[in-house]
């Protein structure tokens, strides 16, 4: 559409106006409100302007730690994943390194599982009693058995379970290459060290970026790992902001902390779009060439790569591979840390179909992610659908830009936002109450899941073929009409792609429920928390690992179907 | 120049070049050609480097460099896709060879520069990213980067095949009038039949990993050595036995109605006074298509159609149904 098309003129219809009226609400009570309430209760608590929860913070020798803690965790996170990052690109997708299929399987396990689960699963191995612990305290018997705690355990932890945004788009940016470039440089003279430097790379560059920029934003907003491994003295910004709002007379500094990680991700997302904006490097090839695995020259350097992605494998692949064991053992083995066949069980599956109170978590957390991955995909197709039809019209814009508005709020502040606003009766939840209630969670789910939804779903619209619509209409079809026959068909199978990857996202999630859970419908991220916390229960931590195969197979499930397949729409 | 002698190339099982030998002599335009897959670009890359031969040789100026790797042959190529390094200006990837190479700064600089004004790049577009140049523009720094280095010979992939027709055929001749300029032995990859024929000094048509013809664009256009070179090259009508029966009746020459023969439409007269040496036709135009540049007609003789082709001079133009007589000389066919 040009811009001196003429506009469509809205018609009024009932259902028209139920969206306008319904979209207006959603906007102010769910996204807006709530988080101009965290401001006011930090700076206007009893009425009037004041700086005071600052002076407490500042004074708060735990909260500045904790703050202080988290800017060295992001920095320093960006530089050990950075390296892991493109390491494991390189070593599956660039260099001719043997078996790199199920190295490649191997390190995209981060994929199914993360969060709690992980942190949880490298705990079992390295923490006190660990699996590798023990073994080294064979060898080194005065070693601390709590060796793996504190900031080098969380940086550790978080090193490889961070990677899954460079196993998927700088791996996609590194099979984007045009292996042309890569022979025109070798007939050239170049030699391979030289070629990755000053041609591969570069041509990486804005994915890295923006890569490195997310996981600056995961190290400031860690949550998991330091709970798990950091101990008393590495607790950074997200613990403390749970801790804090645990009690009421410290809900304010609680409120305060979130505002300057909210704060911190604002600004780095803003770098993030500026380096976005310069854009990246279009190859000039209309046709690309398929990048050929590059074998390394040097034998000794080819050595030394074999065996550092092996290593990397190893790291990866354990804890994996334990937790399944491990979650068809009897609780003497998984007490003792010691496999043997005689320990293998079905007994750790059986308690838990037949306990309804284990079992529970895990439906809660089921039906919260299906609930909120359907309820976001339809306010999301609604919403793009009017966006894709008045492009040009400022209520599109403020449509799009507002549900795009959870984009630059961390999880924590959207929870205690979400907390602080409706722990009492507000005219814009109709006098509801929803603290405490189960609502409230369903809704957090949903504000959390709307910026992707949307940046993908948009992406589904706008790639339609306008010719598609027009030929409907030249049918003689209805704009009801064209959308239910015609365009969502087409758009369907992306639609469900995005339901599953939510439904994926949400199913482990903590960071939100922390704050939100409902004390008799704990969801599975909090079980897991509460049972992680006392690792020498072996029927607890049976129960976490059964939970974390669990939650692998349907994740597997979901990732295959949505970029396994052929057909997937997802792929590149 | 270049010589391949018995070059054999596999893909696994499968045998991509059989017996390939071909002499390429020093400031020659030599152009492999054939349809996809036909193993012409594969031997290509076995001259570049990029492929090794399971059996032969190549030899450039008397080495043989069949072992040299890429890197060491200094062998210009042009890419398909121009494989121009997006990250890097225009400069910078004219200098890639030369920095690769460890040339110094300011003989690099001098070198970059005499090279862009060869191929009337100017120095505003020098310091362009290459993604802002145009097709034309791209191919020129394609070449360029392959020039600098002073190689012996320079190798293009179907440099012209991703461009629209109209920029293909000015492109062409700036290719002609730059491998002119610069006197370079050149091998040039192609599908193109009018490509090859305009551009070349010497044409190897390739067919399923084998050479069919090698070639002058007269010997190749004219006298096709096997059945597929003729088909593949040019328009052609096939004779059915019983055109060839009358033939030799009336022209006296002894056709075998069981061979393949052939005939180019250009060769075929619609309309011609009578003339030694032509066999006539009473024939019926068919179909008329209209070119511009020539009329190409549709004519149904000895009961099989014959297209011909006559130049749009103003002289004659013939509706479908005129009757009207076709001449043909037994010389122009050929018989396989």
């Amino acid at each position: 559409m040009t811009a001196n098309a003429p506009r469509k003129k809205i018609r009024l219809t009932p259902g028209g106006i139920a969206l306008f009226i319904f979209f207006t609400w959603f906007i102010l009570a769910c996204l807006i409100l709530p988080n101009l309430n965290l401001l006011k209760t930090v700076f206007f608590a009893d009425g009037a302007f004041s700086v005071e929860p600052i002076m407490k913070l500042l004074k708060s020798k735990r909260a500045m730690k904790a703050l202080g803690n988290s800017f060295i965790l992001g920095p320093t996170l960006s530089i050990t994943v950075g390296f892991v990052g493109i390491s494991l690109v390189l070593l599956t997708e660039y260099f001719d390194i043997k078996g790199a299929k199920i190295l490649r399987l191997g390190y995209m396990t981060t994929l199914i599982y993360g969060g709690i689960t992980l942190v949880s699963g490298y705990k079992f191995i390295y923490g006190n009693g660990g699996f590798l612990t023990k073994a080294l305290l064979q060898v080194f018997p005065n070693m601390n058995p709590s060796w793996f705690t504190g900031y080098w355990a969380v940086l550790f932890v978080m090193t490889f379970s961070c990677t899954s945004n460079h196993m998927i788009f700088l791996r996609n940016a590194m099979r984007a290459v045009d292996f042309q470039t890569v022979e025109a440089a070798r007939n050239m003279g170049a030699g391979q060290f030289y070629i990755l430097r000053r041609v591969v790379l570069p041509v990486l560059k804005p994915s890295l970026f923006a890569v490195t920029i997310l996981t600056f934003i995961t190290g400031l907003s860690a949550m998991s790992a330091p709970l798990l491994v950091g101990g008393t003295e590495f607790q950074t910004i997200n613990p403390m902001i749970k801790t804090f709002a645990d009690t009421t007379s410290s809900k304010d500094l609680a409120a305060l902390l979130s505002l300057v990680l909210g704060l911190a991700t604002m600004l780095l997302l803003f770098v993030m779009t500026q380096i976005e904006k310069r854009g990246h490097y279009m190859s000039v090839s209309k046709v690309k060439t398929k990048i050929i695995k590059q074998k390394i020259s040097n034998p000794v350097v080819n050595v030394i790569a074999h065996i550092y992605a092996y290593v990397l494998f190893v790291i990866y692949v354990v804890p994996v591979v334990l937790i399944v064991l491990f979650s068809f053992t009897d609780s003497k083995a998984i007490g003792t840390r010691t496999l043997t066949l005689s320990a293998f069980t079905l007994d750790n599956y059986k308690y838990l179909l037949q306990s309804v109170s284990n079992f529970r978590p895990f439906l809660v957390s089921i039906c919260y992610s299906a609930l909120a991955a359907v309820i976001v995909g339809a306010i999301v197709v609604i919403a793009c659908r009017y966006i894709q039809k008045h492009r040009n019209r400022l209520t599109s814009s403020v449509l799009e830009y507002s549900l795009m508005i959870p984009w630059l709020l961390p999880t924590t502040m959207i929870a205690l936002g979400l907390m602080m606003a409706f722990n009492v009766r507000r005219i814009y939840m109709f006098y509801q109450v929803l603290t405490g209630t189960m609502i409230i969670l369903l809704i957090c789910y949903v504000i959390i899941k709307l910026p992707f939804t949307m940046r993908m779903t948009k992406a589904a619209f706008f790639s339609l073929d306008d010719a598609l619509e027009d030929a409907a209409k030249n049918l003689g079809a209805s704009g009801l009409y064209t959308f239910r026959r015609v365009i969502f068909p087409v758009i369907l199978p992306t639609v469900m792609a995005i339901a599953a990857l939510n439904f994926n996202g949400l199913l482990s999630d903590y960071d939100a429920s922390a704050f939100l859970y409902h004390p008799l419908n704990p969801t599975l991220g909090v079980q897991i928390k509460s049972l992680t916390n006392d690792m020498n229960n072996p029927n607890g931590m049976a129960l976490t690992f059964i939970y974390a195969v669990l939650m692998m197979i349907i994740s597997t499930v979901v990732l295959y179907l949505v970029y396994g397949r052929g057909d997937s729409k997802f792929k590149e | 120049m270049i010589n391949l002698t018995d070059i054999e190339v596999k893909f696994g099982d499968f045998t991509a070049l059989e017996d390939i030998n071909i002499h390429v002599k020093e400031g020659q335009f030599y152009t492999f050609l054939g349809p996809s897959g036909c193993g012409k670009t594969t031997t290509l890359r076995t001259i570049t480097g990029f492929i090794t031969p399971v059996k032969g040789r190549v030899v450039v100026k008397g080495k043989d460099i069949t072992d040299t790797p890429v890197e060491k042959r200094n062998i210009g190529m042009v890419f398909q896709n121009y494989a121009l390094f997006p990250t890097m200006s225009v400069y910078e990837n004219i200098a890639f060879g030369l920095r690769v190479n460890k040339v110094e700064k300011g003989e690099l600089d001098r070198r970059v520069h005499e090279m862009a004004a060869k191929v009337e790049l100017s120095e505003t577009q020098l310091a362009r990213k290459v993604a802002e140049l145009s097709g034309g523009q791209q191919q020129r720094v394609a070449i360029a980067r392959a020039l600098v280095n002073n190689p012996a010979i320079i190798c293009l992939d179907e440099p012209l095949s991703n461009l629209d027709a109209k920029l293909r055929v000015q492109l062409r001749g700036e290719l002609k009038e730059m491998q002119k300029n610069f006197g370079i032995t050149t091998v040039y990859v192609t599908h193109d039949q009018e490509e090859a024929l305009t551009l070349s000094d010497c044409i190897a048509v390739f067919n399923n990993g084998r050479i069919e013809q090698i070639g002058t664009p007269n010997e190749i256009y004219n006298h096709s050595k096997t059945e597929f070179v003729c088909n593949f090259i040019g328009d052609i009508n096939k004779l059915q036995p019983a055109l060839l029966r009358e033939l030799s009746a009336q022209t006296g020459a002894a056709f075998a109605p069981d061979k393949a023969s052939y005939l180019r439409l250009e060769r075929v007269h619609v309309n011609m006074p009578a003339t030694e040496g032509f066999a006539r036709f009473p024939a019926v135009i068919t179909n008329r298509e209209y070119y511009g540049l020539y009329i190409k007609y549709t004519l149904s003789l000895c009961g099989q159609t014959i297209r011909a082709i006559e130049k749009n001079d103003g002289t004659k133009y013939f509706k479908a149904g005129e009757q009207v007589t076709a001449s043909i000389r037994p010389d122009d066919l050929m018989v396989y």
